[in-house]
């Protein structure tokens, strides 16, 4: 029963705000990722709740009790850090049941639940060896262990795989969603790599600025970023933006821009667009809906686009168009078949089922889920067990999309 | 216009860390693991042929000459001493130490056994070691508990006490003499191995916290962190992770005292004052020169006897100055 709760928390040092009026629920059992670029104050915002850095203004609850006043080592948590932070002195069993034995728990108690936990990560051989002779993935087993040989409530990760390499990486994000699963335990992850908290959270909370931006599951999240950044920021290869303006009377709404664009917006779109009639917006696509005219898949309402391919990227399974409109780079994710040379001008296919438009000063999203016609809402989401979302998620991320390092 | 992309790739993430002098030296470190001949993962393993490592002794041929000319030259007034020591006084006067060889029957110890009992070098060996060795072990065990608190405890201007620390350096000793001494007359601790003992350990301080606060500062603070998280206080950090991951530095600053304690003359005279049973060998030394100005003989022996147990030392801990203890705390 571990619910976390942060409280209009704030974190200032000297005169810079590190972390601002950060409100969020964390369910019991939830696999939350933290995510968003360096400096964005999502590992302080970890440090605050493990009680490394104090917090300055709010309150942070665990389950019910406020814990901005315990002890760190009150709080029944269990952290593992970006460098895995293993004692050098010690043997990988002395560095597992260190907290236990500073718990002054009899001895053959510790080695019973040592044992256990180093058998839950393949660990058991390496319990003799110090940490200097172990490997990089090894080493993060063993802080892995030492963090759940302790039962804690709520479990905290800082970017605990980017000192392993791209096929480690991998291979050790589903063994944590594993011993996510296996634990049923709060897990609070921090990183700044999306593709991280696409395929293991089950709530993501994007940040920037030291300000949450959203939050919700991974594909609500996709399917419907609240700005400008978030677009951007999920997603590999990143949204596409164009500036264009609204034109056209209520039964034809179209984005046009100087170099000759003109894009008709679909039927259901046009009222959340009345307001904004012949000024600029910002339009967003993502490069795997922009389509080869020859391929495009069926029942997709599409609306042509002329670009320059200035280079080609054969990934196997798909191509990368890099394409160049007026001033405007962008990037374009199409069938293998597509014939496409360097230089050339080539008609493309946008989707316009899959747009995005966002408000040119504020740069908010213009339309609202419901808007768009699509039921999933990120307060039902909420309401599902954390279990099923586990499940749910791995048949929702496209496999291609976890490849992508 | 395109709008973004926004940074999504990898990148390395710095926390707005306000602890400078740690991240300086993690930067540090980063630059080396980053080194240009394998700028994408750990150095292949050591494996070259033999052909390859002969090629690079070669090419380190002259660098080596050099180091070991200089050694040598440096060594050679020390084993003239060394072998002196162990001539006889006619022999010494007559013929220069490089001729000992010539007539190895000329060797003796008797110069030895003079200096030890008929000079009281015995009993100042002895004394040395009295003053010496508590003296050391109070310089680190202070020098240690303080340069943890300084480097780990949040104390309110930590960092201007720790500048108050340091610039005690620059005081000269001879200056605290006269003040000090008072001091002790008042405390009645003049004459006395405690005396002696706390003065040592007052002067060695202000450099002992310099060198460990520094060191400890660069551990890397994910570790003290986790230890806290697991439920460790700052004793047990201390005895438990800071201490077993330090003791290179202990060494070294241990070596520093002890010999600066062990050679030490003008201390042991103020505050110990001369008399036989409590004089460090320093101070009968001196008076062997003093009043056996031409006897090479035994001068020779008595500051052989005095080396030995420094040396002693050295070659015991040298070990520690080139480990690396560090290796496997964090990645790298």
């Amino acid at each position: 029963m571990a619910r976390v709760f942060y409280e209009n928390v704030y974190k200032r040092w000297k005169e810079t705000v590190a972390v601002k009026d950060f409100t969020l629920e964390i369910a019991d059992k939830e696999f939350l990722v933290l995510v968003g670029p360096s400096g964005s104050g999502k590992s302080t915002a970890l440090r605050l709740l493990a009680g490394l850095d104090s917090i300055s203004d709010g309150k942070i609850y665990i389950g019910d009790r406020v814990i901005n006043d315990v002890a760190p080592k009150d709080r029944d948590i269990a952290m593992v850090f970006q460098t895995y932070a293993l004692y050098p002195h010690m043997s990988v069993h002395d560095n597992v049941g260190f907290g236990l034995r500073l718990r002054k728990m009899p001895k053959d108690q510790i080695h019973e639940k040592v044992v256990q936990a180093a058998q839950v990560l393949g660990i058991e051989p390496l319990l003799d060896r110090k940490p200097g002779q172990l490997s990089g993935g090894q080493r993060q087993r063993v802080a892995l262990a030492r963090a759940i040989v302790r039962e804690p409530e709520v479990f905290l990760l800082d970017e605990p795989l980017s000192n392993l390499d791209a096929k480690l990486r991998v291979q050790t994000r589903a063994e944590i969603s594993k011993l996510h699963q296996r634990l049923g335990t709060t897990f609070i992850y921090v990183t700044h790599d999306q593709v991280e908290a696409m395929t293991m959270a089950t709530q993501i909370a994007v940040m920037n600025f030291g300000v949450i931006q959203q939050v919700g599951t991974p594909q609500f999240l996709y399917d419907h970023p609240t700005n400008i950044f978030v677009a951007g920021f999920i997603g590999s290869p990143s949204m596409n933006f164009f500036e264009v303006t609204v034109t056209g009377d209520a039964d034809q709404v179209r984005l046009v821009d100087d170099n000759g664009l003109s894009l008709p917006v679909p039927a259901e779109k046009r009222r959340a667009l009345e307001s904004y009639r012949d000024k600029k917006i910002v339009f967003g696509i993502r490069p795997e809906d922009i389509h080869d005219p020859n391929f495009v898949p069926p029942e997709t309402e599409v609306a042509p686009f002329d670009a320059e391919v200035e280079v080609t990227e054969l990934m196997g399974n798909e191509v990368f168009l890099h394409l160049a409109h007026g001033e405007t780079k962008f990037l374009a994710r199409v069938d293998p078949r597509t014939v496409a040379k360097q230089g050339i001008k080539m008609e493309l296919m946008v989707s316009m089922d899959n747009m995005h438009v966002f408000d040119f000063e504020s740069e908010q999203r213009i339309f609202t889920p419901e808007e768009e016609g699509k039921v999933e809402l990120d307060r039902s989401v909420e309401e599902e067990p954390a279990e099923e979302q586990v499940a749910r998620r791995q048949s929702e991320v496209p496999q291609d999309q976890a490849d992508q390092d | 216009m395109k709008r973004g992309p926004y940074p999504a790739g990898p990148e390395g993430e710095s926390r707005g860390d306000l602890q400078d002098e740690a991240f300086e030296d993690e930067e540090v470190r980063d630059e080396k693991e980053g080194s240009p001949e394998y700028p994408f993962g750990p150095p292949p393993a050591e494996e070259e042929g033999t052909g390859a490592r002969l090629a690079r002794a070669v090419g380190r041929g002259p660098l080596h000459a050099v180091i070991i000319g200089i050694s040598i030259l440096w060594m050679i007034p020390a084993l003239g001493l060394l072998v002196s020591s162990f001539r006889e006084r006619q022999a010494i006067t007559r013929t220069g130490w490089w001729r000992a060889f010539t007539t190895p029957t000329e060797f003796t110890i008797q110069n030895y056994q003079d200096v030890l009992t008929g000079q009281g070098m015995g009993t100042a060996f002895i004394n040395s070691v009295i003053i010496t060795v508590p003296a050391t072990i109070l310089t680190v065990m202070v020098a240690a508990l303080a340069a943890y608190a300084f480097a780990w405890m949040p104390l309110p201007g930590r960092n201007w006490w720790f500048l108050l620390v340091v610039a005690l350096m620059v005081v000269p000793i001879q200056l605290t003499l006269i003040p000090v001494l008072r001091l002790f007359a008042d405390l009645g601790l003049t004459g006395t191995y405690w005396g002696i003992w706390l003065a040592h350990a007052a002067y060695g301080l202000p450099l002992g916290v310099f060198l460990l606060r520094n060191f400890f500062v660069a551990l890397p603070k994910d570790l003290l962190e986790s230890a806290f998280l697991e439920g460790a206080s700052h004793t047990t950090a201390f005895f438990r992770i800071v201490l077993p991951l330090s003791v290179p530095s202990l060494a070294a600053l241990g070596i520093f005292q002890f010999l600066w304690v062990w050679n030490d003359l003008l201390i042991a005279l103020v505050y110990l004052g001369g008399t036989r049973d409590v004089a460090p060998m320093t101070v009968v030394i001196s008076n062997l020169v003093s009043s056996f100005g031409t006897e090479w003989h035994l001068l020779t022996a008595a500051a052989f006897v005095s080396v030995i147990l420094p040396l002693a030392i050295f070659f015991a801990l040298q070990r520690y100055f080139v480990q690396g203890l560090l290796a496997g705390a964090v990645k790298g």
